[in-house]
């Protein structure tokens, strides 16, 4: 008897846990739905407002053609770029800003007022500066990740509880060994949220650009679906920009997750 | 263990006993531009090897006093001299265990305990034994790659304990050490102590509110007064260590401290 009433239980749970993880589908659905009923409707052309199964035969032929995996590779490597340079930018700048009362005397106030110009203002200057070649794009993402980043980081350790720092003059550490064993892991929380602002900012601000200014890249391939008038790749790369910048920043949460194991688990 | 071993560890976790001596220390601090008085003449004079237990009522600077020897504060005006230096900053020759572990969050136990030895000559192995022989001597066996968030209150202030040892300081400062503690774990922790001294005989000041405390592990109980904080009175215990913590003579000495501790606080 206890075994069957705890089995039924067991069961119960596990089908329960299943329709949890699940759940999340039940909006991209009713998305789904409703988009591929509007179209069915007739209301809009169907030009303009292609129904879904048509999206997915486009996305298709864009994958196996390789345009699709062409462009986001170009978009991709641009990313990289700008985002390595900014995030270590970033972290030092923000280290420097945080633990030197001359940079912070210095250049405290120009980087408060810099880092509230959007990057997308910066684009035009840009254009004119650098040209539309790779230079203009990498540099803006850069810009797009240094500034959180260099927030973060500098914030995060201004918050290191003056305890820490004590410890670490008791025991005379090193500069290098201050950095490293006590300054980056007590402000790395903050900083891994600045780095996945700024992931998520600098993609924007990517495919902005390339919508206006380049030769290749998901944001181009958009535009020339535009300019064709083939709405269906305009969705294609819509859809295909969203999922990159999804799993960017799940990537990056997950990794969270692995590096602050020490954080106690709150329940 | 063979006795090639014994000697070693001894050895390693051995500590060479300082002399401190303070004159006429004082200090103050600025409160909105007024000066404030927290410490005035102190004199105390600590012979090797001797554990003093400094008590008193909050506020009279006792805490301050261990933040001046471990050199956490500059300022001050006096003379402080452990074994004929000066002391000017913090040194590897001063340990201070604090009423807050004040380990690292994101380091294990024995990465926290061997960040003391980052200024030492020692090689890696050397490191490590040390290490390995000082969670011996806190009874953390096992817990050498737990986080301090996993462990107990009384566990984490072991492994702080064991860090601040590590370096064979000349004088250990104990700062409320167990004042976070509940009152079971408290005793263990005494008794633990106790023995840790009684095996080293190095130098201890420890700061307390426990007036049985102070008495159980302390040669002398010093007690201190506040506003300005400074040293009011003065007790020798004179018994054996290790003791038995309801000796009579201990409660006889605790009586003549909660007079005289009675005696500051009327005074406010």
């Amino acid at each position: 008897m206890i075994s069957t009433a705890s089995a039924v239980i067991g069961s119960r749970v596990s089908v329960g846990h299943r329709m949890l993880a699940l759940t999340w589908l039940i909006s991209p659905l009713l998305l789904l739905a409703t988009w591929a009923l509007v179209a069915a409707s007739g209301h809009y052309s169907a030009q303009l407002l292609i129904p879904p199964a048509d999206v997915w035969h486009t996305f298709k032929d864009l994958l196996h053609s390789g345009e699709l995996l062409e462009g986001a590779a170009f978009s991709l490597r641009r990313l990289a770029s700008g985002f390595v340079l900014g995030a270590s930018g970033g972290l030092l700048f923000g280290a420097a800003l945080a633990l030197s009362k001359t940079v912070e005397v210095y250049c405290a106030p120009m980087f408060h007022v810099l880092r509230q110009v959007p990057s997308i203002a910066l684009i035009p200057m840009f254009i004119l500066v650098f040209g539309v070649e790779e230079t203009f794009k990498v540099l803006l993402v850069t810009k797009a990740v240094f500034f959180p980043v260099a927030l973060a980081t500098s914030e995060g350790i201004k918050a290191i509880p003056r305890s820490h720092f004590e410890v670490a003059r008791l025991y005379r550490l090193p500069r290098y060994s201050l950095l490293l064993d006590v300054v980056f892991p007590a402000a790395a929380p903050p900083i891994l949220t600045g780095l996945r602002v700024g992931l998520t900012r600098a993609w924007m601000v990517l495919v902005a650009a390339e919508l206006l200014a380049a030769d290749s890249g998901l944001g181009q391939m958009i535009e020339m679906g535009r300019q064709m008038m083939r709405i269906d790749v305009v969705m294609v790369g819509v859809i295909t920009i969203g999922l990159i910048g999804f799993v960017l920043d799940s990537s990056l949460r997950l990794l969270e997750r692995r590096l602050f194991r020490w954080k106690a688990i709150k329940e | 263990m063979n006795a090639s071993l014994d000697q070693r560890w001894l050895a390693s976790t051995s500590h060479s006993p300082g002399a401190l001596q303070i004159r006429e220390l004082s200090k103050h601090y600025l409160l909105d531009g007024q000066p404030m008085e927290v410490l005035k003449g102190i004199d105390l004079r600590v012979k090797p090897g001797e554990f003093v237990s400094i008590v008193g009522a909050s506020g009279c600077g006792k805490s301050s006093l261990l933040r001046l020897i471990a050199g956490l504060e500059s300022d001050y005006s006096g003379d402080m001299q452990l074994d004929g230096k000066a002391i000017t900053t913090t040194s590897l020759e001063r340990g201070i265990v604090f009423q807050d572990h004040r380990l690292f969050p994101w380091k294990t136990v024995a990465q926290n305990i061997a960040i003391a030895l980052k200024r030492s000559p020692l090689t890696r192995q050397e490191k490590a034994l040390r290490v390995a022989e000082h969670i011996r001597l806190v009874n953390l066996q096992g817990f050498e790659n737990a986080y301090p968030h996993q462990l107990s209150g009384g566990m984490a202030q072991r492994a702080a304990i064991a860090r601040a040892l590590i370096t064979q300081p000349k004088l250990l400062l104990l700062d409320e050490p167990f004042g976070a503690l509940d009152a079971l774990t408290r005793i263990s922790m005494q008794r633990e102590l106790q023995r840790i001294w009684v095996q080293h005989r190095s130098t201890m000041i420890m700061v307390t509110h426990d007036v049985e405390e102070a008495l159980y592990l302390g040669d002398r109980v010093i007690v201190m007064d506040a506003r300005p904080g400074r040293i009011k009175y003065e007790i020798d215990v004179d018994l054996p260590h290790p003791r038995e913590r309801h000796a009579p003579r201990l409660q006889e000495l605790k009586e003549i401290l909660l007079t005289e501790l009675a005696g500051s606080d009327a005074d406010k």
